[in-house]
């Protein structure tokens, strides 16, 4: 896992500023350790999901394992992309998932770290519609010419 | 897995919590590399080899990223497996960087982003999510 020490130090002082004792972190490989938040390096995918039913709000990078997560279980999340220039990832390409992502049940995306808390807050006050899961499985005519592309393959 | 269903597969993750996903299957672990770390580049290798020599993939499918390239050209060069690359939906704009190499190799080379799909790139034929 790449570091976002950005995000992490960001909701560190949302922590401390709100007075939370209810917030968790995974920091990854992350240089910055959180002093207000309680925290992990990583969870497995266990834990991880088991962490998400657990809460009320996800606060992520724009990764699609966080998104996914999060709509399984039917939880608002608050995106912040990570930014080629900072060292956060390789690419620039969560920019461009954030942005497709925007608007989506349940999703909120922080475009600027002044941008992040008032999106926490939005968040907060917005009622997630699980009515639709949209990320919940594959689409069924993807499967089947895969499948038999490989029934035919394997000949 | 419901476009494998009743087929003999295995499932090779980074992260071995997965397997409590996919019963009754074999399922190994590799580490994850980047393309800055030459070191974990060769370790991911011979941890695949590992599991290439036991399993012998007729095909291999694979959602991306640079431990998955790695796969991909073990299998298809010394085990003469054929290969699925689907690129990563979280790559919208353009194809990650082991995408494109991996149009060089895959026997199937696919985008879950219609936008990227065309004349000497990958084909579209739908999305995983």
């Amino acid at each position: 896992m790449f570091p976002f020490d950005r995000l992490i130090r960001m909701m560190d002082e949302w922590t401390a500023a709100h007075g939370r004792q209810d917030v968790f972190a995974q920091i990854g490989n992350g240089t910055y350790e959180p002093k207000h938040m309680k925290w992990t390096r990583k969870l497995d995918q266990l834990d991880f999901a088991k962490t998400v039913e657990d809460s009320a709000m996800i606060v992520a990078h724009a990764g699609m394992g966080s998104v996914i997560m999060a709509d399984q279980y039917g939880k608002p999340i608050v995106l912040l992309p990570r930014i080629k220039d900072q060292g956060e990832h390789t690419t620039d390409h969560q920019l461009a998932t954030a942005a497709w992502l925007r608007g989506k049940p349940g999703i909120h995306v922080a475009d600027t770290d002044a941008d992040l808390a008032p999106t926490i807050e939005v968040a907060s006050t917005t009622a997630r519609d699980t009515s639709g899961k949209w990320a919940a499985s594959a689409d069924p005519e993807f499967l089947k010419k895969i499948r038999q592309y490989v029934i035919d393959s394997l000949g | 897995m419901p476009a494998l269903d009743g087929m003999d597969v295995f499932y090779v993750s980074l992260d071995k919590s997965l397997a409590a996903d996919v019963p009754g299957h074999d399922f190994y672990t590799i580490r994850d590399v980047s393309r800055r770390d030459r070191f974990g580049f060769i370790i991911v290798a011979f941890q695949l080899l590992k599991i290439l020599f036991k399993e012998r993939p007729k095909l291999v499918i694979t959602t991306g990223s640079a431990p998955a390239l790695i796969a991909l050209l073990l299998s298809k060069y010394l085990f003469g497996s054929k290969t699925i690359w689907i690129d990563s939906i979280a790559n919208a704009e353009k194809l990650s960087s082991s995408g494109k190499k991996a149009g060089k190799i895959a026997d199937l080379w696919l985008t879950q982003w219609p936008q990227l799909s065309g004349p000497g790139g990958p084909q579209h034929w739908g999305a995983v999510l």
